[in-house]
This record gives structure tokens, C-alpha cells and sequence, in this order.
């Protein structure tokens, strides 16, 4: 047989096997996963859309906002500024004693919104917030992508793909059927890999690139037309990139690990823990990691948050990244040598379903 | 040219502490073969370990030249039809023949011919495009052999392939074997019922406990199962009397009259002759209430065979 017709081999049970993957009620919460992230950036493009329309018809000039000072009376604000486009006024005060107006009022200038704060008439407080800070929302993305989507949302999707590959085969006793077409088993290996990749790719790729497109939806347009025509582009593909990168690491790990073990809860909180003091280990054993070679490829480093517990800091801080080339070289690296252990493995596999 | 036989040598196979096979030398020539033992006995082993489902511990197996361990060339010359009933989820009968043909390298319309040619074999091209998920028992049965045939395959292995099957549709399939073998080929399938492999094989290996008790051609096997002695529970009133004229006969070996008075266990090796004999006696004016086989089952046979012949 030639390398030619094993390939093709290996396509037909990529295709095949795609149908069950994408459909398999046993991974359906995969999707969940990849989408989860979308959900806060769809709620917060929604509320950015529904509070400009609401306040367009109240924009208060900056100048005027400018002008006025802590001090200043509630009705002299008023007057100056017109109709806030909210206000809410309470009384508060110990018991038995005489309680105190409060008064909060929000104005908007087109661009920010502006928080006066009034006691007894007076204001204490003015600051302003833009409605909305594309350079913060960025930050957020990126925290959200390194500290949720790879590490925890491809991680885990990869798991209920990957590993159900052949353990969920096994499971509703169809290996024998692959076992008995005539194949390869290392074959029949890349063909699965392939098409658990092609899946996990799409779905989290996709699911990137979804929660990168709400961030941007509720964002300035000039801003917007900037960063497109700057690194706009670069940034979605390195994100979705990662995320396919993810996959392809994630995915050997496990394809290998549903060979190995019956119970996929070991292997997942072994790689997870492996993964999570990656920051922390040697600088030879940290190349032995997906997250390593993944996190890199991310186009902005992630924020922290510098009052966050030490030990959270010191597990969330990245490793020293590699360059793009290296991470590639890396992963791709260490990605054939867990597959080429998983096609030693598919050798041995018998079919004795009874004890499964 | 590859070699015409299945060969095992020196085979030993176990699962764990539990032993599936041990030291199976055999050697199968083309013909129809049957693997014939009692649930247990290692008929589903020995056929996993030629069509490399599982491999032995020890000793070395070849499939006409070919090593169980090489699915990519045994697998285009062997056709297996397991015992086992699940197929992929969702697919149709088409979609199950035609997937293995894909995995063969057939192009899309060569291995939709070939599904069809191969689901119309054994009578399955109404319900092609049927989920296999909602076929009856006997239809998954038919279903599996057109996977396993379909390929035109050189040695079809088929576990337990008759079970479920109505009798037309047994007697087709039985026709169909024969077609195959005539051709030179291997038909090796497993039965634990011995009228069935009476009419089918060629040859008989049977089995017990992972050893190979007995194997041959079916004539000989059959001589032996004539010989086995038949267990018959009578109820009747006077049973003493009854045992009494039953030992009289030379090809009754055993009575044993019931607690109650009313029942015997009888043993005879001859069936007919005891037929004769249990007339004369109710013509005699003893009354014979009913007569149950004891042992209609294989697993009496085994009990002979390995005991034997006590």
C-alpha cells in the first residue's frame, strides 16, 4: 500500500467519523463550552447599545460637565445641566436619629458617562467612565481567552472529544467495527486525530472568533475602523490560531489518554495540574506543556490583577514565552511524540468489551 | 499466491488469570468449518484471534499466509461477522455496508454497488435504508454478514451466524455458505447447536474449556453423537414396574425411578429403539403419562465427549 492511499484511507475515517464527533450526544456540552465566553461579551454589547440609544437623546455637553464643581447645589447642577439620564434619590440615616437625603445623578456627553453624588443637597462626588473603553474591553478578552477559553473551555472541550474517540467506541462496542476495516491501526489513529481536530478546531476556533466579534460590535467606529486597519486582523487570527493550537495539543493528549485509561477524570486532573504549575516549573520541563507553546501565540498578554492572592499570581503567570516559530516547532514537537505513543498503544488494544 | 489453510500454532491466549484458549495447534483448510462447543469454551476467542481482535500470549497464528497482526492485508481477504449487535450510531444498513467498503478504498460508487449486491445476498435491500438501530435481531444478523461479504472476501469468519434467523431465511443462508466454500474459500463459523452443524460443515472442531476436544470430518463427530446417550424424564403410575422393563433393553444404560414414585430418568443410546420400546410397553397396558427430553442441548453432548464417553 503506498503513503498515498493510507492518506486517503486516513480521510475517509476523518470523514466519517466527523458526522459522530459533531453530533455525539456524549460531547454535546462541548459547544456550551466554546460558546460560554460569547455570553458575558454578548450581555455587555447589548447593555453599551441599549444605554446609547437611551441617553441619546439626553447628551449634555463636556464642558458644561467640566464646569461644575463638588459643592455645588442639587438644583444648581440641574439647572445648569438640564435632565440627567438617570437619577435615583434615597434617605438614609442611623435609627432614631434624622435621616439624610442622598441624591445620584448620571449624566452623558456622547462619549462618557458622568456619576454626581449628592448628600443633603451638596455635591460630594462627580467622576466620569467612558460608556465604553475598547483598549479595557481588549484586556478583558484576553484575560477571558488565556485564563478561561485555553486553559479551562479548550482543555475540557478536548477532553469530551478526544477522549471519546475511542473510549466512547468502546463504550457502545463499535471499535471492532474500525478494527475489522483494512487499516492500519495507526491509520485508523490519524483518521480519528484528524477528525476530532477538524471538529475541535471549528468549534473553538469558531467560538473565538465569535466572542472577539462581540467584543468589537458595541465599540466606536472610528475606533473600530482603526484597529481594523491596524492589528485588527492579526489579533483574530493569533486568537483563533491559539485556540486551533490548543486543539491540536490538547487533542494528542487526550486521543492518547482514551488509549491508556478507562476513567477520564485521572487524566484530566493530572494534565490540568501539569498545565497549571507550568509557570512555575523548570524551564525544561515547562517545553513538556501544551499551555507553554499555546499561550504564546495569544496577540496581548493577559491582565492580573496586582491585589490577587500570591499563589494565584505566581499559577497564572505565563512562562517565559518562546517565539511564534519556536511555539509552533514546540508544540507541533511535542504533539507527534504523544501521538506516535498513542499509535504504539492502538497496537495493543483488544476487543473485550466485557471488561470495559 | 497465499497459503490455503489457517494455521494456529501452539496458541495460547488468556484474559488475565481466565484462561480463553490454550495450546491450539490446528490447521483449517478451505471448506466450510465449524467451531462447535458449549457457551465459554473459546469458539469467539479463536475466532478474534484470527481476525487480530485480540492476540495470543503465545504461539503464532497465519490466515492463509497472512498475520492477524497485518489488519491492512488480512482485512481485504477476510470478512468477520461478530457476535457483537451494536453498529455506529444512526447509520442505515446501506450506510454500515457501505462504510467498510469506503475503509477498503472502493470509490463512493463501487462501494454503493457492492453494498447493494451484498444486502440483496442475504435479503436485505428492502430495509437498506432502514437505521440498523431499529432492525430486529435476525436482521442485524443478515446485516452483519453483508458487511462481512461484501468485500468478496477469501475466508469468511462468522460467530454464531444462524442465531435469530428464521428458517427460510437460515436455509438461504446455509445455501449461501455453500456457494462460498464451493468457490474454494473458508467459511469458519461457530455453533453451539449440533443439528446445524450436522448440515453445514465440511468439518467440525469442537471445543471445550480453550482445548480442542475433537476435530474432523463431520461423519465421524456424528457417529459419536449417535452414540451419546440421550436423557428422557418419564412420568408415569407404576414407574417401578416401567424402570424394571426398560432395563431389560440392551441400549438403555441408565434408570433412575423418582422420589415420588411417579417419574423415572432414563438414559438410552439408542432413540429410535427406546421410541419402540416405550410403545410396547404402553400397548402392555402401563400407562405413560409424558415423555420430556433431558438433555436437548450441546452442553450434555460436551459433557460425554470430554468425560469419555462414560
Amino acid at each position: 500500500m503506498t503513503a498515498e492511499f493510507r492518506l486517503r484511507q486516513a480521510w475517509t475515517i476523518a470523514r466519517l467519523q466527523l458526522r459522530r464527533v459533531f453530533f455525539s450526544k456524549r460531547s454535546s456540552w462541548v459547544y456550551l463550552l466554546a460558546l460560554f465566553p460569547s455570553v458575558p461579551f454578548f450581555g455587555h454589547a447589548i447593555e453599551v447599545k441599549l444605554s446609547q440609544s437611551r441617553y441619546a437623546s439626553r447628551v449634555t455637553a463636556a464642558a458644561i460637565l467640566e464646569s461644575i464643581r463638588e459643592g455645588d447645589t442639587d438644583e444648581e447642577v440641574l439647572k445648569t445641566a438640564g435632565e440627567p439620564v438617570h437619577e435615583r434619590k434615597f434617605r438614609r440615616g442611623p435609627r432614631g436619629e434624622a435621616s439624610v437625603e442622598y441624591r445620584n445623578l448620571i449624566y452623558f456627553d456622547g462619549e462618557r458617562r458622568w456619576f454626581l453624588h449628592f448628600e443633603a443637597g451638596i455635591l460630594q462626588n462627580k467622576r466620569s467612565r467612558p460608556l465604553i473603553d475598547f483598549e479595557d474591553d481588549r484586556k478583558v478578552f484576553a484575560g477571558v481567552f488565556q485564563y478561561f477559553y485555553l486553559r479551562l473551555a479548550v482543555f475540557f472541550g478536548c477532553l469530551g472529544i478526544f477522549m471519546n474517540l475511542f473510549r466512547g467506541e468502546i463504550l457502545d462496542k463499535t471499535l471492532h467495527f474500525w478494527f475489522l476495516a483494512p487499516a492500519r491501526r495507526e491509520v485508523l489513529l490519524a483518521g480519528k486525530y484528524l477528525a476530532g481536530l477538524i471538529a475541535a478546531t471549528l468549534i473553538f476556533a469558531t467560538g473565538a472568533a465569535l466572542s472577539f466579534g462581540l467584543m468589537l460590535w458595541p465599540q466606536d467606529a472610528v475606533e473600530l475602523s482603526a484597529f481594523w486597519r491596524a492589528q485588527g486582523p492579526e489579533h483574530l487570527f493569533w486568537y483563533a490560531t491559539a485556540a486551533a493550537a490548543g486543539c491540536v495539543g490538547y487533542g494528542s493528549l487526550f486521543l492518547a489518554a482514551g488509549l491508556l485509561v478507562r476513567n477520564p477524570v485521572v487524566p484530566a486532573i493530572v494534565i490540568l495540574f501539569w498545565e497549571g504549575i507550568n509557570g512555575i516549573l523548570p524551564a525544561a520541563l515547562q517545553k513538556f506543556s501544551v499551555l507553554y507553546y499555546v499561550q504564546s501565540l495569544a496577540p496581548i498578554p493577559p491582565p492580573m490583577d496586582a491585589n490577587a492572592p500570591a499563589l494565584i499570581q505566581l499559577l497564572m503567570s505565563p512562562a517565559d514565552p518562546p517565539s511564534t516559530v519556536a511555539a509552533v516547532c514546540g508544540l507541533l514537537a511535542v504533539t507527534a511524540l504523544v501521538l506516535w505513543i498513542a499509535s504504539r498503544s492502538v497496537q495493543r488494544i483488544e476487543i473485550n468489551y466485557g471488561t470495559d | 499466491m497465499s497459503a490455503p489453510e489457517i494455521v494456529f500454532q501452539e496458541v495460547s491466549k488468556f484474559y488475565g488469570e481466565v484462561l480463553g484458549v490454550n495450546h491450539v495447534t490446528l490447521r483449517i483448510p478451505s471448506g466450510i468449518t465449524s467451531l462447535v462447543g458449549p457457551n465459554g469454551s473459546g469458539k469467539t476467542t479463536l475466532m478474534n484471534l484470527m481476525a487480530g481482535l485480540i492476540h495470543p500470549d503465545r504461539g503464532v497464528i497465519t490466515v492463509r499466509g497472512l498475520s492477524p497482526r497485518d489488519p491492512e492485508r488480512l482485512m481485504r481477504i477476510t470478512g468477520y461477522a461478530t457476535q457483537y449487535d451494536a453498529a455506529p450510531r444512526g447509520v442505515t444498513g446501506l450506510d454500515f455496508v457501505t462504510t467498510g467498503l469506503l475503509l477498503a478504498g472502493h470509490g463512493k460508487q463501487e462501494a454503493s454497488r457492492r453494498a447493494w449486491k451484498s444486502l440483496e445476498r442475504v435479503g436485505m435491500n428492502e430495509a437498506a435504508h432502514r437505521k440498523v438501530a431499529a432492525y430486529s435481531k435476525g436482521m442485524r444478523q443478515r446485516v452483519r454478514l453483508a458487511v462481512a461479504l461484501a468485500h468478496d472476501p477469501e475466508v469468511l469468519i462468522l460467530d454464531e451466524p444462524l442465531n435469530g434467523l428464521d428458517p427460510l431465511v437460515r436455509a438461504e443462508t446455509i445455501a449461501l455458505f455453500h456457494e462460498f466454500a464451493a468457490q474454494g474459500r473458508h467459511v469458519v463459523l461457530s455453533s453451539h447447536v449440533l443439528q446445524e452443524v450436522d448440515v453445514i460443515s465440511d468439518r467440525v472442531i469442537l471445543i471445550a474449556n480453550g482445548m480442542i476436544i475433537a476435530e474432523g470430518h463431520v461423519r465421524g463427530v456424528r457417529e459419536e453423537i449417535h452414540e451419546h446417550p440421550s436423557q428422557y424424564i418419564i412420568r408415569c403410575r407404576d414407574a417401578s414396574r416401567i424402570a424394571a422393563l426398560l432395563f431389560e433393553q440392551d441400549h438403555i444404560t441408565q434408570v433412575q425411578v423418582h422420589e415420588d414414585r411417579l417419574g423415572l430418568l432414563v438414559a438410552t443410546r439408542n432413540q429410535r429403539e427406546f421410541s419402540r420400546a416405550l410403545t410396547r410397553i404402553s400397548l402392555a397396558g402401563h400407562t405413560v403419562e409424558s415423555v420430556v427430553a433431558a438433555d436437548e442441548n450441546v452442553d450434555a453432548l460436551y459433557k460425554y465427549l470430554i468425560g469419555g464417553g462414560r
